[in-house]
């Protein structure tokens, strides 16, 4: 699939938390908001979608609770606590700040030595 | 209660955990619904949607797993998976299941059972109150060690200490209550008012002693165990404040101690004591060398023995520039903490035993891997299967080792049972000297220790066949089809062969130098002849027996009633029986008359009492002179009988008899030393009076008039059986005195085997462990072997169909299987040169490198091993090779 990229370890996390800051959301809508953010350009294997919500769960940094969906199914909600809010901003920064990082390093020219 | 707490929140968790299981499910499928629901969108049919849904979902049950893992709390879940996988494994091969449970019960039983008894003896506290605190202190008078304390040693140490809060004394006596149904002879303590405040909470009725109630002058009181208050009166709880009579006077009862009181000291007469007076004396106006009193102290908090140590050193060089009966002896102290100093004599048979009884479970260990490598084969196919649907390498070690530490544990239950049995049977040797093991059980202590022990067996046991296991090349393996193979995996198998047969030869080495010592306890001579010798003890006390010369006509009077007994060949009597350890010792110093100062207050000799005729009646060696007849009584003459470790001693090659000796004797009555000269007139062969193994101290011997005793041990050389003498004796005590009770009515011999019991207890329990363990080698020397056979049915049907005689297969096989064995007996034997060593304290009569066992064991070992082999060599040596070929 052109145009899509594999993620890089880790982040599947942070897009998660990302995703369910926006609103909270049932796993499967976590999977088309990433996709829907991130303009259908990172792919995400839904079943590696739950072990990463349950741990966040573990970790504290998401809630979950029983609703339902909008096409009238039962399922599982999730709501980012206030940990988890945190945790957003902290990664996001670190993020911003390595990819910053490693473009400037790519696009460095040789007269810039 | 506790328990009830844990199992009901166990169960709830587990409840909690199965209903977020289906929450689990749930959202799964909520998710493929969902997806389903799109994909319908796109002009899809419902059932092609949700296959599609399911393939994007991707591995589902994979992905429940990690989801489990990342839910946390997640163990309990897989442990509990794994055993019910464990126990449907379990039932589909009971055989398997059956040995290796009785296997590993055997093995955990034997520890729990010797575990129990070593926690009873060695690492449980004493049974009293601030136990840790209490301390022996020993004097040292001369060369003796570990002596009794003076009465003024013991009030000048109590004065100067600041090491001890509390330093209390007792001595042992034998008494006789009377005015009940029945005189009994009661072993008797004299104790100062503090003593047994130190070793119990308190009494279970009335009081104890108060300060000032041991004093010369004070009422005579009196404190009852809960024994003698059962079994001389009825029980009776309105027992304070009445009197009862001892030795023929009034004694109030103040209290009665509680049930479970017992006088756990290093000295086994006083475990029997039932009856306490205080010592109604001022022990500070004693002799300050007559040393007879037992001191006990309770440290202060924070004090270590090593400073207690140390501060009795100094008080006794101030005592020996203060007073000069103390410098002449030389007088030192030594504390030792009570409970180091009560399991001294035991600790190294245990200690020994329990080494042994690890060498069991590590045999056990060894048979246990081999009987599960031997299983390996097929465990390849089932795990190899598994890994190809996806599960980790980890995950199915764990399942494995989740499994055998559950088959440990199961052996560690069924464990329980044969340690309480073999409990019982430890209990019921009734060891000599250990009665700490009364308190011997299987509580909380030990049922952790086989829990720890069944798990820590289980990894070990179950480690390298689980590696060996979940090793290997998958495709490999399936293609096998589930034949069982052992590639690879016999050098494994054979290095546990090895490794039992080798600790199973150290077991049986130790155990030969056991019976080999017993054995030599068997051949020893004690300097006398206890066969057909038959005893009874009397306690003269009261003013009855006031006078030396009233005691003097009663013992000839029943002395000469005795000898008219039918069957009796002679009789007469002795103030302490050898190998009796029911009665204070006495001993004192000796030395030829004329010796200079230096040479007096040297060396001590153990001061015996006797009847005439005494030697002829037990069977002892007179060497020269003769024995005491009537006639030698205080007023004629002073004389005394020595032994040859004696007249060595102090007339090295010369003649004793007739020489003078300077000793301590008592002609005025007892207790009221004086040192006297008395003329030897005979010298007899040392006779073995404390213990078979040991010398110990001459002995001296006097006449009853001379050195008149409270107790008396009469002895009787007769035919008659016990029952018929037990009879007579009772009749002709009561004819002369109806309240003198007759007690410890019993042959000679039963002291010999008392002094071997400790020996027998070790051997015999240590010939068990061997046995054990050499039954268990030989099963796992008997299932490799057997199952290499199976393996290699194939190869040796070739073998025959080529041409091979069978006999000479037989050989091959035996020679393979053979050749661990005998690596085996080797490395043993050179490990066990090394250990034995450590048994030194416990042996007699061997050395730990005696050849003979060494060589008894080797050949009994390989021999037991190559049968083990022989007998599936020789089923090789049947391979029908039609049979074995179609098969495969």
């Amino acid at each position: 699939m052109a145009g899509q990229a594999q993620l890089l370890p880790g982040t599947l996390d942070l897009l998660i938390l990302k995703a369910v800051s926006l609103g909270p959301l049932h796993g499967y809508g976590v999977l088309l908001r990433i996709e829907q953010i991130s303009r259908g350009a990172l792919l995400v294997e839904q079943g590696a979608l739950y072990p990463a919500l349950y741990r966040l769960v573990r970790q504290g940094l998401l809630k979950a609770s029983w609703g339902t969906s909008d096409n009238n199914r039962r399922a599982k909600f999730y709501a980012l606590t206030a940990a988890g809010r945190k945790r957003l901003r902290q990664e996001a920064d670190g993020w911003n700040r390595l990819v910053t990082a490693i473009a400037s390093a790519l696009g460095a020219q040789p007269e810039e030595i | 209660m506790k328990l009830w707490a844990f199992l009901r929140s166990f169960a709830s968790a587990f409840f909690h955990r199965s209903r977020a299981e289906g929450e689990m499910d749930e959202e799964l499928r909520s998710h493929i619904q969902c997806r389903a629901d799109d994909l319908q969108r796109s002009e899809m049919s419902r059932a092609e949607a949700e296959r599609l849904a399911k393939v994007e979902f991707g591995g589902y049950q994979k992905f429940k797993e990690e989801c489990r893992e990342e839910r946390g709390g997640f163990w309990i879940e897989t442990v509990w998976t794994d055993i019910r996988f464990a126990l449907r494994m379990l039932r589909k091969s009971p055989g398997f299941a059956a040995v290796a449970i009785l296997t590993l019960a055997l093995g955990i039983g034997a520890n729990t059972a010797i575990f129990s008894v070593v926690n009873a003896v060695l690492l449980q506290p004493l049974p009293y109150p601030n136990a840790k605190r209490l301390a022996m202190i020993w004097s040292t008078w001369g060369n003796e060690t570990r002596g009794p304390a003076s009465g003024p040693e013991l009030i000048e140490l109590r004065n100067r200490t600041r090491a001890f809060e509390e330093i209390g004394g007792i001595w042992v006596t034998s008494g006789t209550i009377t005015g009940t149904v029945e005189p009994e002879q009661v072993r008797l303590a004299l104790t100062t008012a503090n003593f047994l405040p130190l070793l119990a909470e308190k009494p279970q009725l009335g009081r104890f002693f108060a300060p000032g109630e041991d004093r010369r002058g004070a009422a005579p009181l009196m404190i009852l165990t809960d024994g003698l208050w059962r079994r001389q009166f009825g029980a009776n709880p309105g027992i304070v404040g009445q009197t009862a009579r001892l030795n023929g006077n009034n004694f109030t009862i103040v209290g009665v101690l509680p049930r479970d009181f017992k006088l756990l000291f290093p000295d086994s007469r006083m475990a029997d004591v039932q009856v306490f007076i205080p010592f109604l004396n001022d022990l500070e106006k004693q002799n300050r060398d007559t040393g007879y009193i037992r001191m006990v102290g309770r440290l202060r908090r924070g004090v270590t023995v090593a400073q207690a140590q140390s501060e009795a050193e100094s008080i006794a060089s101030q005592l020996r520039g203060e007073a000069k009966e103390y410098a002449e002896q030389s007088l030192r102290l030594s504390v030792l903490s009570l409970q180091e100093d009560d399991v001294r004599s035991v600790q190294p048979a245990l200690v020994s035993l329990f080494a042994a009884v690890v060498l069991v479970l590590l045999v056990t260990c060894a048979n246990l891997a081999n009987l599960l490598l031997s299983r390996s084969g097929s465990r390849r196919h089932e795990t190899a299967l598994r890994a190809a649907m996806g599960a980790e390498r980890r995950r199915i070690i764990r399942q494995l080792l989740t499994e055998n530490i559950f088959l440990g544990c199961l052996g560690g239950i069924a464990a329980l049972g044969i340690g309480w049995v073999a409990l019982k049977w430890i209990l019921s040797l009734q060891p000599e000297g250990i009665y700490l093991l009364i308190a011997a059980k299987l509580d909380g202590w030990v049922l952790a220790f086989t829990l720890v022990l069944s798990i820590l067996t289980g990894v070990l046991f179950g480690l390298a066949p689980a590696l060996s296991v979940a090793r290997g090349d998958l495709l490999e393996i399936l293609k096998e089809s589930g034949k069982a193979t052992a590639t690879g995996k016999s050098w494994l198998r054979q290095l546990l062969i090895v490794s039992e047969v080798s600790l199973g030869c150290i077991l049986l080495v130790g155990t030969g130098l056991m019976i080999r010592t017993f054995t030599s306890l068997l051949r020893v001579d004690p300097g006398f002849h206890p066969e057909n010798v038959l005893t009874f003890q009397l306690s003269f006390t009261g003013s009855r027996y006031g006078t030396v010369e009233s005691l003097t006509n009663f013992l000839k009077e029943l002395r000469t009633n005795l000898s008219a007994m039918p069957g009796t060949r002679s009789v007469s009597g002795v103030s302490h029986l050898p190998l009796d350890e029911g009665l204070g010792n006495w001993y004192s110093y000796y030395w030829p008359e004329g010796a200079p100062v230096q040479q007096q207050n040297t060396v001590m000799a153990d001061h015996r009492s006797t009847l005439p005729g005494y030697f002829r009646t037990i069977g002892a060696t007179l060497l020269a002179g003769r024995e005491f007849e009537d006639t030698d009584d205080a007023v004629h003459t002073h004389v005394a009988i020595v032994d040859d470790t004696v007249s060595e001693q102090i007339w090295p090659g010369q003649n004793a008899i007739g020489k003078k000796l300077s000793i301590e004797d008592s002609p005025a009555g007892a207790f009221q030393f004086v040192r006297e000269s008395v003329v030897v007139i005979g010298v007899v062969k040392h006779i073995q009076a404390h213990s078979l193994t040991s010398r110990g101290r001459g002995q001296i011997y006097l006449p009853v008039p001379l050195a008149p005793r409270p107790v008396y041990s009469l002895v009787v050389r007769t035919t008659a059986p016990m029952q018929t003498f037990a009879a007579y004796v009772q009749q002709a005590v009561k004819k002369l005195d109806k309240d003198l009770p007759v007690s410890n009515l019993r042959p000679q011999m039963e002291y010999v085997e008392k002094a071997r019991a400790q020996t027998r207890f070790v051997t015999v329990l240590a010939g068990t462990l061997a046995a054990l363990a050499l039954f268990l080698a030989c099963i796992g020397i008997y299932g490799v072997t057997s199952y290499s056979v199976a393996q290699r049915n194939r190869e040796i049907a070739i073998r025959i169909v080529i041409g091979a005689n069978p006999a000479d297969v037989g050989r091959m096989v035996l020679r393979q299987s053979g050749l661990p064995v005998v690596v085996g007996v080797v490395a043993g034997l050179a490990m066990a040169a090394v250990l034995t060593p450590l048994l030194s304290g416990l042996l007699f009569g061997v050395r730990p490198s005696d050849p003979l066992t060494y060589a008894a064991i080797s050949v009994v070992l390989a021999a037991v091993g190559v049968l083990a082999c022989y007998i599936p060599a020789h089923r090789a040596t049947k391979v029908d090779p039609m049979t074995a070929l179609r098969t495969e």
